[in-house]
């Protein structure tokens, strides 16, 4: 009989290997084009024409939990949306997760379609530059009126409206009471406290990570460092690394059952990550950090496609999300807050989160507090973040 | 002068050269050949012109030819090999996951060997039963199977509370192994990355020792050698392309994997693949430099098919013969 390997078997097993490395490798393939023209139009949209003429179909780049109420990716019972599903049925809905504000630009850059995208206000710019969106006729958003002026005005690029905020929040370090010392948690370097070694984990945030050691190095513009700031940062977060546990990429994926399971102590988190840990752990274990350096903040909102087949059903989403109940909904679900400026404190069901989180301050997203903004040299910040991993 | 009779038992004259192509027939061959232009020779060609610049998603760049992305890459120059100026941490990276990659596949490869011996020599009539036992995991999805790996390993999870019951350590300590915890270290990467392959190192070695011819073995024993020296002498060589092959099975994916050392690894165990996974789709989007890490890892791991194949081609033909 014959001892060695035969070509069959060897065709086997390599079939066997090639099926489960397909399995293992699926992904998805994307045409790439090139599209960085800038927009010229500065004058008022408008969309004419019916809304039945359109297709019924919206394809949506959407953070995980933010799919409109009624369908079935809809697992938290969100508000939101529902008012357009009632009327164009949930299976006119296809959700991509944006995974990251970077990732989603270069996608669409790559030549990747969406008809509407939920970036934050940081990117705003870049989207308006690089002519890949179309404005918003504000006049079919019947509740646009109601929203904070200052982020409508964030949301302004050469005169037209390119994306309508939404929803708003902090970020900051959520922590474990009763494993730190409160004399250790007052400020963004609790990250680097050798005495938490192997119980923190920072957010694989891209820029966020920089942004953070910018605050730390004294940084005279943490959105817009320059070359030896970046330096220092870089410095800075590789020093980091030494105590840090995992840089978490998934809130419910990763970093949630880390802290509820006391893996981790430190964690970079937003309001609704205080209020499930509060809730699964005891709100007398666990803190929201007011750091002294100012808690960072982000606004989010919508982009709508520039080759998108149906902007009017696209206007109607967008006002089924920045109605008042929707909106809040939204504070109530998640605590974070809402672009809608309508929305009075009695209407937030936990008083006592809604003050912790300044939900309903119009002040709430002032200084000390660090907006994000526009990066002018993003491209460095990502590189070094990738190095910072790297190193 | 050859006569008629002499000619009718002459061989007929052996056609040499290629066989004549049937048209008709080489239509079969252009629904793969479109598949692998469409899905794999064109996103090379696109990498390509990617890790060139001449072709870039950057805000703010314009498309220039450059080989900087390649320069940044390289630690020095591929030609003088004299260093660049700045290090480079992706060229590290490199190293580090390629040693981590083949101390994994000569472990598991080992492991595996006393698996498929057993399959093969001990278990006899319930082989096969031994076998769908050990592919019966690889039912379920793999993202399944290294998840269930964190409900194990993590800090307070079924190891750690099970040591913690039985007073092996005292609460709250989890486990260290060689100086490292067992989650989000090299240790947990390596073990979930064993397990995952262990099976696929196991088939090949089984094959090729269950095919064995059990007379030379015998033969062996009958002149006098120990059982070891059988198998050092007898058994084990006859089985090297099934090792070969499984140590190649587990040694390519592994170079470019990036799901295992995300899932349970920590900030330590970043991985070649992670890194262009992260410069694809992840937080440090710049698919110029991905493009050139994309690139090297094909090169890497085409040397590395070709350098085994070698192997495994010559004895897939002395075996035929």
């Amino acid at each position: 009989m014959d001892t060695r390997m035969h070509r069959r078997d060897f065709l086997k097993s390599s079939a066997a290997l090639g099926g489960a490395a397909l399995i293992a490798g699926c992904g998805s393939s994307e045409g790439i084009t090139q599209n960085t023209e800038a927009p010229a139009s500065t004058g008022p949209v408008s969309y004419g024409g019916s809304i039945d003429a359109e297709p019924n179909k919206l394809v949506i780049s959407e953070w995980p939990g933010y799919e409109a109420g009624g369908t079935k990716a809809q697992t938290y019972g969100m508000l939101a949306g529902t008012s357009y599903t009632d009327k164009y049925g949930a299976k006119s809905l296809k959700y991509a997760d944006i995974g990251n504000d970077d990732k989603v630009l270069s996608a669409v850059k790559a030549g990747q379609k969406f008809d509407l995208i939920h970036p934050c206000v940081g990117y705003v710019e870049d989207w308006a530059q690089s002519g890949l969106v179309q404005p918003f006729d504000t006049s079919l958003l019947p509740s646009f009126g109601n929203l904070f002026p200052e982020m409508i005005e964030r949301g302004k690029f050469n005169g037209q409206q390119y994306w309508i905020p939404w929803d708003w929040g902090y970020s900051s370090i959520l922590y474990r009471k009763d494993k730190v010392d409160p004399a250790d948690a007052q400020s963004w370097d609790l990250f680097w406290n050798p005495k938490y070694k192997g119980h923190i984990s920072m957010w694989d945030g891209g820029s966020t990570p920089l942004r953070i050691a910018g605050l730390l190095i004294g940084a005279a513009d943490i959105d817009n460092m320059t070359d030896e700031e970046l330096a220092e940062a870089k410095a800075k977060l590789i020093e980091q690394k030494k105590v840090n546990k995992f840089y978490w990429t998934s809130e419910y994926g990763d970093m949630q059952p880390a802290f509820k399971s006391g893996d981790i102590w430190i964690t970079y988190s937003w309001p609704n990550d205080y209020k499930d840990m509060g809730n699964a752990l005891g709100f007398d274990k666990v803190e929201y950090m007011d750091p002294k350096e100012g808690k960072l903040a982000w606004v989010c909102g919508f982009v709508m496609g520039k080759d998108t087949a149906s902007p009017l059903h696209a206007h109607e989403y967008v006002e089924s999300f920045i109605n008042h109940d929707a909106c809040v909904d939204l504070i109530n679900l998640f605590a974070y807050g809402a672009s809608d400026s309508t929305v009075q404190k009695s209407e937030v069901k936990d008083q006592k989160l809604a003050t912790k989180l300044n939900i309903g301050d119009p002040q709430a997203l002032e200084p000390p507090v660090h907006l994000e903004k526009y990066i002018p040299n993003r491209d460095k910040y990502q590189q070094i973040w990738a190095e910072v991993k790297a190193s | 002068m050859a006569t008629a009779e002499e000619a009718s038992v002459r061989p007929a004259r052996r056609r040499v050269g290629r066989p004549r192509l049937r048209p008709a027939k080489g239509w079969l061959a252009l629904p793969p050949a479109l598949y692998l232009l469409g899905l794999l020779i064109l996103p090379i060609a696109l990498l390509s012109l990617y890790s060139v610049f001449l072709l870039t998603n950057l805000i703010g760049v314009t498309n220039v030819f450059s080989l900087s992305a390649w320069q940044d890459f390289f630690p020095s120059n591929p030609f003088t090999w004299k260093p660049w100026s700045t290090e480079s941490v992706f060229w590290n990276r490199f190293t580090l996951s390629m040693c981590v990659t083949l101390i994994v596949s000569l472990v598991v490869t080992t492991m595996a060997y006393p698996l498929a011996y057993f399959l093969a020599f001990v278990s006899e009539r319930r082989r096969y039963v031994f076998l769908f036992i050990l592919l019966a995991p690889f039912f379920t999805s793999f993202l399944l199977r290294v998840l269930a790996w964190q409900v194990m390993l993590n800090d307070s999870g079924v190891i750690n509370s099970a040591l913690w019951q039985l007073g092996i350590l005292s609460d709250g300590q989890p486990l260290e192994i060689f100086g490292m915890g067992i989650f989000r270290t090299w240790f947990s990467v390596g073990l979930v990355l064993g397990y995952s392959w262990i099976p696929f190192v196991a088939l090949p070695i089984f094959v090729v020792l269950e095919n064995m011819d059990r007379r030379v073995i015998e033969a062996a024993q009958d002149l006098g050698a120990s059982r070891f020296m059988t198998f050092l002498r007898v058994t084990l060589p006859l089985s090297l392309p099934g090792v070969i092959a499984g140590f190649v099975f587990v040694l390519i994916p592994t170079t470019g994997e990036f799901v295992t050392p995300q899932l349970v690894g920590g900030t330590d165990t970043y991985m070649f693949g992670q890194a262009i996974q992260d410069l694809f789709i992840g937080t440090a989007i710049s698919w110029n430099t991905g493009s050139v890490l994309a690139i090297w890892l094909m090169a890497v791991v085409v040397v590395l098919i070709a350098f085994s194949s070698r192997f495994l081609v010559m004895d897939l033909r002395e075996g035929t013969e």
